[in-house]
């Protein structure tokens, strides 16, 4: 058992007296009933009678960092218990919508494997014991001006941080300060520094493209601008789309951005500078390098396509393509005058990543490091090995880690402190474009922990004022003049700091990079990524984001190593065969998935597994990729090597089978604009006027209805975690799941309708088909159809026969198993702490009773709740489900088909409007828009030549 | 006070001819004892129709009738909801629940009518006691008369079994 | 079909030792009575295994309650397993015994005499335990009273709609009616055993139970009247039964289940497997209680006969599914078909062609169907490639339905087959302790046989 899941103290026999003492001093014995709002005053999001009306959920706003980044977010609380996290529409990083990291942030806060109390190597400590240690730690530092201070968090954006920070530094002149994130934009920092000769960060503005071309770029991939640019993208994409967005994406492995483009074609990471030296020689009308004729012709088309669309095409760079590449990228937006803005960065870290863990390491090496603080960082984790910062870090005398987990670097450190929640803590956060955003608690802290704040308090020394104190000078000091309570309620109120975003930098024309075509690779590379699930790592002890699918594999608990089958078959290598990956000393052992639209010679695996201290979730899962890391190429290690050991292995999966053979694609209909435009419908278009034999029943109050837009899902899982958190959905674990088992209410499922096309993704909660195959199969009456039309499951009723299920051709209901969420729990799920994240509206369901997804409905009887008190119908758009309001490009509606005036009801009269498996009579009111694409029609010429 | 004759003989084809000889004869026929089922001996006797399939059939359509009551009753009038769409009387689906249990019903009717009939159970019973009638069971076929009154009459009862094929005679009195 | 069992070629049943009224009684009674003339060793080392098994089963049963029903090996979209095709297959057994008493009565078989008892006493025991794996496999098995129509605090009622709900009660009723049936038809049987015994508790025993039959032609005439009407209503009881099994998949509407031919294709199924297990228990029998001279080489013939019917019968059917999806033009019905000759379960479905459809077409020959080895091999071989079918039907449909991002396939746990093969134990636990109190064999239709046979 990894000293992580210990509750302090380690082992009884570390009780003595003072362990004792200490633990009551602690707050160890913590009981949930501590749970309290915060002693300072926190503003509710919308209105509320005096005081809190138990059982009422309340929604504060507040934001989240992702990788440093703020995005703005609406915690649900009900009676001082966060249990949901709902995105703020005024925050441009949310845009009233998450993503699956906010969503799990829930799981996060009531992690039972947290750190609890300060603690040393072997022993539980007070906060005081610390704080004197520091204290005389600090004199010595003082003594030589700090020159032993080194300072190590991730990417800071919050400016009240950043004025501590900067305060200790000129306090301590010689000390330094070191931020990195190992999920690193250096390339594109040192590319706008090659172009402009400056540090900017660009911003493209997708809702003004019509043609995007995608260099491995992955904006609709899991990242901190993630949503905004989703939400960008969808609006272009939409039937009514003037004009209708086309992308073209290029790109080693498959990202969410390659499936969801037009066209997309498989490249090795090397000769993507080649595509992009094609495709500028095209616009300019130079001479192209040499490339293979079907990647010369896609950049022809490209080219013209971007030429021809001048001022509104725009050139994306991935993080993982080199500096040169992206000031070529920077180049030929300017050519292109594309719709991209600059700002300067909102981090304050100077010298990139790189540079400071090389200076950091250097630093180690000669001994200068006499007091290390890592301050929510993970160093002795996710750093590149050649730095080999696990060893040095050891070293140190005085080295202090505060974090949410003891991790691998707390191990490594003298002091390893808990760190608050960002949901117990008061703080502010910058978004991507600069947007300032308070951060404010919804619960005490439920350990003895503190917050970063509070560290660098502690180190400056003073009396240190308290977070919400320090939050507010910051503040206060840049307002001139007026009424400050009154703005800082309202910024409470809002979430955003009113018009902070960053100001746009006036560039000159970039420079042209001369960038040499590189040499196609010989041996197989490996390409390195961020995990859709853990990000970094992160959130490897995230048992939400252990069990959410990974978007194209649908692998959970873990990944694999990714081979194109032309590679597969090459070295001989079978699907889920364990396979051994090495280059120098460092090795990988983890199961090979063969994917189509996997660019041959390179094998791809995401960072973020192998934890050893992340907890009961997160130890042991998949393989730590960070070894094979150097920091001279952090995302493509080439020349390695590979063996296949022969051993197939089972690896949890919650989808087995993608592709739709012949007649097969009606599951899932594909059109072109032009189709559409030719009056082309998908099958199971008019499903309800098939004939039948059963009287109409008719739904005089509301119908509910669902329907999604298949178009713009691009496969994020955001729904997936979001429904998970609001209706206590269990996690099951791994082993349950290899067994095919899975407890998801909403399931992405995603087709490959045509190999030669990129796959789709298909949203599937319960349809709620009003001639239910569940229902007359029931003995004990437990599936029943209500007034509203929701087909609704009763718990307590239900005696488990399963037929419900197995008559379901959507195949949408889900079974305990065993007691998942009642006494059965995976790991240590059932801990208090856990219970507290249950969402007090929806039942926890009981072993051997059938579950499924219930439209929300407690969300909707609290619209009708609100309705009733004024006495008016339920308006449309006041009853969201959690999947459509974690939608980040609005996939989802919900609504009452029986008012004309609802949106639901005009999507429902979309020409491409289809109902699933709509043929067998279920008459589903879950139904959807077929995908539309806008193929380039040259690149059809090309296919059929 | 009734005098019983009873005569046994060899075989079952013995017992069946005398037995439907004796009325022409004069003689009454009371019973007849056989290990197994003989076709025509309960007429021969006397034994009158009985009720046994009427029972059935009413006891049968009764169950059947108040089970269809119950499902019409719960599933319409009691507590009606809706199920997929289905009409609340789903009479073809209704079906098979009253059919089950009506020809468990009707069985069960039978039985009892059996037994009212035969007057089973009844564990005791004056024949027992006749010497050797345990091997009616097993291979003894045994034909009983209403014994004449008068002592002559008897003789020549005796006699006229004898000529049947009688092996033993007894003379039995309930 | 299997009721289209031509006459014997021979009109007498019986070989000579056996046909004298007394021979019968001793025969069929020396072994209760006197513990002679049986297999006592025999006896002691089945009852052992049995009863080992029967341990297993319970074990089972403990362990599943206490854990979940997750110990099988089903997942989401397979959420029915092997406890369901273990039902079906028992349920099917459980068929023949009313069925060879009852239909075999009507069609003036006369053969069925020496062997409808011990067919009935399997029926008994096989619905019973056939009963016991739909709970086993309720996620909450001690709510199963649920589906009875009674007055409960929920103010709900069973949803009379649900094929589950008609199982339930056919099984329960025919469970019942056969009892009644067995029972009825033994009571004379308990006379002779009281006539017989000669101390005082076994007379007090069986003569409790005969009720005090005397044989009387009164007797006999009502209990004919009986006997005969159950008879009429065995059959369609019979036959209703596994309809209604038939439907617990047919009223659905899933690519493989929802088809017409359900019901009659279970009933010929469950006949095929029930009399392929009726011959493995007459060898039995006839060896275990030296019972030749009633159960002839002639008897075997008859059986093979009907099974070598049955088993075109289920040819036939076979191919009507395969038709029926092609022509049915429904898009997951034609997967599912491709699924089932090359999918993951493949080599399971061509084990079960070959043992249903081929090896019984050895029937033809006349040396095969008089020679009992080789009957009760084939016997055993269609009793597996029966279950084998049922869990085909379980799990091919589940594994392979409408959209394919459910695709899954099934994996059975060792609980699975635990249960499986224990359940057997428990049903030769029971079997052999009936043996052991009443007569194997039906002495007074035998007697009647016999007095039949000496006058026509």
């Amino acid at each position: 058992m990894s000293q992580v899941k210990q509750h302090p103290p380690a082992s009884p026999s570390a009780l003595n007296r003072r362990a004792a003492l200490k633990l009551l001093g602690s707050g160890l014995a913590l009981t949930l009933s501590s749970c309290g709002r915060p002693h300072e005053e926190i503003v509710p999001y919308v209105e509320m009678p005096e005081g809190l009306v138990p059982g009422v959920p309340m929604k504060f706003a507040t934001t989240l960092a992702l990788a440093g980044y703020g995005r703005g977010a609406l915690a649900i609380s009900v009676d001082g218990r966060p249990i949901k996290i709902e995105g703020n529409p005024r925050h441009p990083a949310s845009l009233g919508a998450t993503d699956v990291f906010a969503e799990a942030e829930i799981m996060s806060l009531y992690d039972p494997d947290r750190a609890k109390a300060p603690r040393t190597k072997d022993d539980v400590v007070t906060w005081d014991a610390f704080a004197q240690a520091l204290f005389a730690q600090m004199q010595q530092e003082k003594a030589r001006h700090g020159a032993g201070l080194r300072i190590v968090t991730g990417r800071i954006t919050s400016p009240t941080l950043l004025r501590q920070i900067n305060a200790l530094l000129t306090q301590y002149p010689e000390a330094r300060w070191y931020s990195y994130e190992p999920i690193s934009d250096d390339a594109a920092f040192d590319g706008s520094m090659l172009a402009y000769g400056r540090r900017l960060a660009a911003l493209p503005r997708l809702a003004d493209a019509a043609v995007v071309l995608s260099l491995d770029a992955d904006p609709l991939g899991a990242g901190p601008r993630q949503i905004a640019d989703a939400r960008a993208f969808s609006q272009r994409r939409t039937r009514q789309a003037q004009p209708f967005l086309r992308l073209y994406t290029v790109e080693p492995e498959w990202t969410l951005t390659g499936a969801n483009s037009d066209h997309r074609l498989a490249l090795h990471p090397d000769l993507i500078r080649n595509f992009a030296l094609a495709v500028t020689a095209q616009m300019q009308g130079e001479n192209a390098p040499d490339l293979p004729d079907p990647v010369a012709h896609f950049a022809k088309i490209c080219a013209d396509d971007l030429k021809a669309n001048k001022s509104k095409a725009l050139v994306l760079v991935g993080r993982r393509q080199p500096p040169e590449l992206h000031a070529l990228g920077h180049w030929l937006n300017a050519q292109l005058n594309a719709p991209v803005d600059f700002i300067a960065p909102a981090d304050g870290n100077p010298l990139g990543d790189a540079q400071a863990l090389q200076t950091l390491s250097r630093d180690l090496d000669d001994g200068r490091v006499e007091t290390l603080a890592i301050v929510g960082a993970n160093p002795v984790y996710d750093t590149p090995a050649d730095l080999g910062l696990a060893h040095k870090i050891g070293k140190v005398a005085f080295s202090v880690h505060l974090g949410l987990h003891e991790n691998e670097t707390a191990d490594q450190c003298s002091w390893r402190l808990p760190m608050s929640h960002t949901l117990e803590s008061w703080s502010d956060l910058r978004a991507f474009d600069g947007t300032a955003s308070i951060v404010q608690p919804l619960i005490l802290p439920l350990y003895d922990s503190r917050q970063a704040h509070d560290l660098l308090g502690l180190m400056a020394g003073t009396i240190a004022p308290s977070a919400y104190d320090l939050v507010r000078q910051t503040w206060q000091a840049q307002r001139s003049g007026g009424d400050f309570d009154t703005w800082w309620k309202q910024t409470l109120h809002d979430g955003v700091v009113a018009n902070s975003a960053a100001a746009r930098v006036a560039t000159g024309a970039p420079k042209r990079p001369d960038v040499k075509p590189a040499q196609a690779a010989r041996g197989l590379s490996l390409l390195l990524g961020a995990d859709p699930s853990v990000w970094d790592g992160r959130f490897a002890n995230n048992a939400w984001l252990q069990e959410c699918p990974h978007p194209f594999t649908k692998e959970v608990w873990g990944h694999g190593i990714y081979l194109s089958p032309g590679d597969a078959r090459r070295l001989n290598i079978a699907d889920r065969e364990t396979i051994e990956v090495w280059h120098d000393s460092a090795s990988l052992r983890a199961p090979a998935r063969v994917r189509e639209g996997q660019a041959d010679g390179v094998i791809a695996v995401e960072l973020g597994y192998g934890r050893t201290r992340a907890g009961a979730i997160g130890n042991g899962i998949g393989v730590n990729a960070y070894p094979l890391r150097t920091t001279a190429s952090p995302w493509l290690i080439s020349d390695v090597s590979l063996r296949g050991t022969g051993e197939i292995r089972n690896v949890p999966l919650l989808q087995h089978n993608f592709d739709l053979e012949g007649d097969g694609k009606d599951l899932y209909p594909v059109l072109t604009l032009a189709e559409l435009a030719q009056g082309k419908q998908p099958p199971d278009h008019d499903y309800e006027n098939r004939p039948t034999l059963y009287a109409k029943v008719n739904y005089d109050s509301y119908a509910w209805a669902m329907v999604i837009d298949t178009s713009l899902c691009i496969g994020c899982n955001a729904c997936v975690v979001a429904c998970q958190a609001e209706n206590n959905v269990p996690v099951i674990g791994p082993e349950e799941v290899a067994m095919g088992r899975d407890m998801h209410w909403l399931r992405v499922d995603r087709y490959v309708p045509d190999p030669e096309r990129p796959p789709g993704f298909q949203p599937v909660p319960c349809m709620h088909c009003e001639q239910a195959p569940c229902e007359p199969v029931c003995p004990v009456a437990a599936s029943v159809h209500d007034g509203e039309g929701l087909n609704a499951q009763v718990y307590n009723r239900c005696i488990g026969t399963r037929f419900c299920q197995s008559n379901c051709p959507y195949k949408v209901r889900r079974f305990n198993w065993f007691g998942y969420a009642d006494g059965q729990e995976y790991a240590d799920l059932g801990a208090d702490s856990v219970r507290a994240s249950h969402n007090p509206d929806v039942t926890v369901r009981g072993r051997g009773v059938m579950e499924k997804c219930t439209y929300c409905i407690q969300r909707i009887n609290r619209a009708r709740h609100h309705a009733e008190i004024v006495d008016q119908p339920i308006p449309d758009g006041a009853v969201v489900t959690a999947c459509q309001a974690a939608c980040p490009t609005r996939a989802i509606t919900f609504g009452n088909r029986n008012s004309k005036a609802s949106a639901i009801t005009a999507l429902r009269r979309e020409p491409h409007h289809y109902a699933l498996l709509g043929h067998l009579g279920t008459r589903p009111r879950t139904t959807y828009l077929a995908r539309l694409r806008n193929p380039n029609p040259a690149m059809q010429e090309k296919a059929q030549a | 006070m009734t005098e019983v004759l009873l005569a046994e003989f060899p075989g079952a084809a013995a017992l069946l001819e005398t037995a439907r000889k004796a009325r022409p004869a004069g003689y009454r026929p009371l019973d007849a004892f056989t290990p197994f089922a003989v076709e025509g001996l309960a007429e021969a006797v006397g034994a009158r129709g009985s009720h046994v399939r009427v029972a059935m059939f009413i006891g049968g359509v009764a169950i059947a009738a108040m089970a269809y009551a119950t499902e019409y009753f719960s599933a319409v009038i009691d507590y009606p909801i809706n199920s997929g769409g289905r009409p609340l009387n789903a009479w073809p689906a209704f079906m098979l629940f009253p059919f089950a249990v009506g020809i468990f019903g009707a069985a069960v009717s039978g039985l009892i009518a059996l037994f009212m009939h035969s007057g089973l159970p009844g564990l005791h019973h004056a024949i027992f006691a006749v010497p050797g009638f345990e091997r009616v069971s097993q291979d003894a076929f045994l034909l009983a008369l209403d014994s004449p009154r008068d002592e002559a009459e008897l003789q020549r009862a005796r006699d006229w079994l004898r000529e049947a094929g009688a092996l033993a005679i007894w003379e039995i009195k309930t | 079909m299997s009721l289209q069992a031509e006459p014997p070629e021979i009109e007498r049943w019986t070989e000579p030792p056996g046909r004298s009224y007394l021979a019968i009684s001793e025969l069929v009674a020396a072994p209760l009575l006197e513990r002679r003339q049986w297999r006592w060793r025999a006896w002691w080392i089945a009852f052992g295994i049995a009863s080992g098994l029967t341990l297993i089963m319970a074990i089972c049963m403990s362990w599943l309650f206490a854990t979940g029903v997750g110990i099988f090996g089903n997942n989401t979209t397979i959420v029915w397993g092997l406890p369901i095709a273990d039902y079906v297959w028992w349920i099917g057994i459980g068929n023949a015994g009313t069925l060879i008493s009852s239909m075999l009565l009507l069609m003036r078989q006369r053969w069925r005499a020496s062997i409808n008892r011990f067919a009935e006493a399997m029926t008994l025991f096989a619905a019973t335990i056939a009963g016991l794996f739909p709970i086993m496999h309720l996620g909450r098995p001690e709510y199963f009273y649920w589906l009875l129509p009674y007055p409960n605090t929920m103010v709900v009622w069973p949803q009379w709609r649900s094929a589950l709900i008609w199982d339930f009660w056919a099984i329960s009723s025919y469970i019942l009616f056969s009892i009644l049936f067995w029972y009825v038809g033994l009571i004379p049987d308990l006379a002779t055993l009281r006539d017989r015994a000669k101390t005082a508790f076994p007379r007090s025993f069986y003569g409790a139970l005969a009720l005090g039959w005397r044989g009387s032609a009164r007797h006999w005439y009502f209990y004919e009247h009986y006997h005969l009407t159950m008879a009429c209503l065995a059959v369609p009881l019979v036959v209703s039964l596994h309809s209604v099994v038939g439907m617990d998949f047919a009223a659905s509407l899933m690519p493989g289940w929802q088809e017409s031919i359900f019901p009659p294709y279970f009933v010929v199924g469950a006949m095929y497997s029930g009399f392929a297990m009726v011959v493995l228990l007459t060898a039995l029998v006839r060896w275990g209680f030296n019972l030749q001279p009633l159960i002839t080489a002639e008897h075997f013939n008859v059986m093979a006969k009907i099974m070598l019917a049955a088993s075109i019968i289920m040819g036939l059917s076979y191919l009507t599914e395969w038709f029926a999806a092609w022509y049915h033009g429904e898009r997951a019905e034609r997967w599912l078909v491709g699924f089932e000759f090359t999918g993951g379960y493949a080599p399971v479905y061509w084990c079960m062609l070959l043992f249903n459809c081929i090896v019984p077409q050895l029937f033809w020959f006349v040396r095969i169907r008089c020679s009992i080895v080789a009957v009760v091999v084939i016997a055993i071989l269609i009793n597996v490639g029966m279950w084998l079918e049922r869990i085909e039907i379980v799990w091919n449909t589940l594994s392979h339905d409408f959209l394919p991002s459910m695709w899954r396939i099934f994996i059975p746990t060792f609980w699975d087959w635990a249960l499986l093969f224990s359940s057997l134990g428990f049903f030769g636990f029971l079997y052999l302790l009936l043996a052991r109190i009443f007569p194997m064999v039906s002495m007074h239709e035998t007697r009647r046989l016999i007095y039949e046979e000496s006058h026509q």
